[in-house]
């Protein structure tokens, strides 16, 4: 036997309470899991750049700017370069698998984000043979399967053709990489023209314009003299950061992210009361063997360890477990959700699993250490 | 190291005071009390209830300190140790046998012999080797893979004499190691306890209330209103 042999016997004296709390370990670190790569998945926040800026509509992202307003924004000293967006979200074939379509103009998009996204001169040459061809993100195009040539319609849910249908048949003509493995590729990059033509209302209208200033001028300085220009007119604009427009577009949803995290935390501090509980409940029941050990010459450290160590056991396994699943389900469900389990939620996380470890240990173990021996010799 | 020290007997306590001190009172123990063991002496320790022994061996295992008076043992001032000192000093000089053997349940037999080892920088092989002489010492060869809940209570206070001797420490503290067995057992821990002192020459330190038990020491103190009542040992 060893010291951590003795501190497994006695962790495991009890294993239904012990499998218990592993339990509630796994299954918050399953939350946490998921929700982080919810989060890391919707902002694809490490490619995010805070370069790239995007005009829309003071009044909300759901309302149109007029196409006019393009010359202007390309006028205004320290533009490089700005392409009209429109939005397009359906669904292709079964109606739960959602794509969403991006369309510009070709050549400005390139100017503007095709560095980001990866896209070279015989992409734009592929385009340029039809309206209708789009280029497809990578991941996208794994996740359905597409392969160029292939030929694809989407189910719009909001935009009508002026045929009254809502179906836009595309086809494909490239596929982009992004330029890291963190640049959001899920997406389809289609032509504003086609998109502009075809529709029923809204014509000559855009989503957003996205824009890149010219080296050396500072984006958060640029964003508000190109508000400036619009504050009188019908339409005043926002301008944000790429950055700033992905959680501007997150915080529409009654600001996600800050409500996943409350969740979390409450399910953390949930968790720590649980498993402080439980210990301490545990220890009480062991007082009398603490306080034998102390009589055999085991120190108010070596006590102290002992019950970090348990507290370490229980959430370095049932973290474990809760990681894993949440890996596997980020694998496993469908790619439209976004989940993205990176490095860096690993680290988080198992970061988390120590902290929290060593936090629900902390008063359990404090209490051990304080364990009077006198009672030791007494009757029972 | 002075001539005096060096004469000085095994176990010193001078002018000892102690009170438990709850809020409102205060209950002395002890007032004054002195006591000197020899070096290899068998000593029981006899007295009413609530004289103040388990006391006193709480405070020879420095798991209590006095309010006043020197505690020197082996040469060394216990009540000028801190917490972790005398933890250190327990694990290296004192066995302990309790009245309710105070064994660890979900522990084998053996495991729990091991238990004060694993304070040593022994490697494994030197600890199952000792743990397995110590436990033929005691009569429990073959014993050792079982639970202590299925062993008979004499049984079990041998897994306790042998944890509190698997260290070879030469101070052994009985509380009423015999209070809780019947007869036939309580002589063969007797007989033990005797072959300790005599053989392995371990000072023994036994508070009892059995005076057949005080009978197997060299000496019997009675410990009446904090103050001993030293009497001869009755040959018989
Ligand atoms: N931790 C403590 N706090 C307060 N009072 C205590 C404490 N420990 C012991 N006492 C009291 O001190 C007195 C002596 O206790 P002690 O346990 O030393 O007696 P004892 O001689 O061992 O008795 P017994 O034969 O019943 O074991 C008792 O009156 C007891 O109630
Ligand atoms: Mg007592």
């Amino acid at each position: 036997m060893t010291f951590l042999g003795l501190t497994r016997k006695s962790t495991l004296r009890k294993p239904f309470r012990v499998v218990l709390l592993i339990i509630s370990v796994a299954v918050t670190f399953f939350i946490y899991g998921l929700t982080a790569s919810f989060i890391a998945g919707s902002q694809g926040t490490a490619a995010a750049s805070d370069e790239l800026l995007g005009v829309m509509n003071a009044a909300g992202r759901n309302q149109p700017l007029p196409m006019a307003y393009l010359s202007r924004i390309a006028a205004l000293p320290g533009v490089a370069e700005v392409s009209p967006i429109v939005r397009l979200r359906g669904s292709v074939g079964d109606a739960r698998n959602v794509v969403a379509v991006s369309a510009g103009e070709p050549d400005k998009l390139k100017a503007v984000s095709g560095e980001e996204l990866g896209l070279d001169p015989s992409m734009l040459q592929a385009l340029d043979t039809g309206w209708d061809k789009v280029l497809v993100g990578r991941a996208l195009a794994e996740a359905q399967g597409w392969t160029i040539g292939e030929r694809f319609t989407v189910s719009s849910f909001r935009t009508k053709r002026s045929d009254g249908s809502r179906d836009w048949p595309f086809e494909i003509a490239g596929i982009f990489d992004g330029k890291s493995s963190s640049t959001d590729t899920y997406f389809v990059l289609a032509q504003y023209r086609y998109i502009n033509e075809g529709r029923a209302r809204g014509k000559d209208t855009v989503a957003t314009f996205a824009l890149r200033p010219e080296p050396g001028v500072a984006p958060q300085e640029l964003a508000p003299r190109i508000d400036a220009l619009f504050t009188n007119s019908a339409a005043p604009t926002r301008t944000l950061s790429e950055k700033q427009f992905l959680s501007a577009f997150l915080s529409q949803y009654a600001d996600v992210k800050h409500v996943v995290t409350l969740v979390v935390s409450v399910c953390f501090v949930t968790l720590l009361m649980i498993v402080i509980n439980t210990m301490v409940f545990a220890l009480r029941e062991r007082r009398f063997e603490i306080g034998v050990l102390k009589t055999l010459g085991f120190s108010r450290s070596c006590i102290l360890m002992m019950v970090l160590a348990e507290a370490l056991f229980v959430f370095l396994l049932g973290g474990s477990i809760g990681i894993g699943l949440a890996k596997l389900a980020s694998l496993a469900l469908p790619p439209a959700l976004g989940l993205v389990f990176d490095q860096s939620v690993l680290l988080r996380a198992t970061a988390l699993v120590f902290l929290l470890g060593l936090f629900a240990g902390a008063l359990p173990a404090l209490s051990a250490m304080r364990t009077p021996i006198l009672s030791a010799f007494r009757t029972r | 190291m002075t001539i005096s020290e060096t004469n000085s007997p095994f176990i010193a306590l001078s002018s000892i005071s102690k009170a438990y001190r709850t809020r409102a009172i205060s209950v002395p123990i002890f007032d004054n009390l002195d006591l000197s063991i020899e070096k290899g002496e068998f000593v029981a320790v006899m007295g009413p209830s609530g004289s103040g022994k388990s006391t006193l061996l709480n405070l020879l295992a420095g798991l209590d300190g006095p309010d006043s008076g020197d505690i020197k043992i082996a040469g060394q001032r216990l009540d000028h140790m801190g917490e972790a000192a005398r933890s250190a000093w327990r694990a290296h000089h004192l066995g302990i046998v309790f009245q309710f053997y105070n064994l660890l349940p979900m522990l084998t037999a053996e495991e729990n012999v091991e238990l004060p080892l694993l304070l040593k920088p022994f490697p494994a092989s030197i600890r199952r080797e000792r743990v397995a002489k110590t436990l033929d010492l005691v009569g429990l060869c073959g014993f050792g893979r079982q639970n202590p809940s299925r062993l008979s209570g004499g049984q079990q206070q041998r897994v306790g004499i042998a944890r509190a001797i698997v260290s070879d420490p030469t101070l052994l503290l009985c509380d009423e190691p015999t209070g809780d067995l019947d007869r036939a057992s309580a002589d063969e821990i007797l007989t033990m306890l005797g072959y300790l002192n005599r053989e392995l020459g371990k000072t023994i330190v036994m508070v009892t209330h059995d005076p057949e038990a005080a009978e197997a020491a060299d000496r019997i103190l009675h410990l009446d209103k904090g103050a001993f009542v030293e009497r001869a040992r009755v040959m018989s």
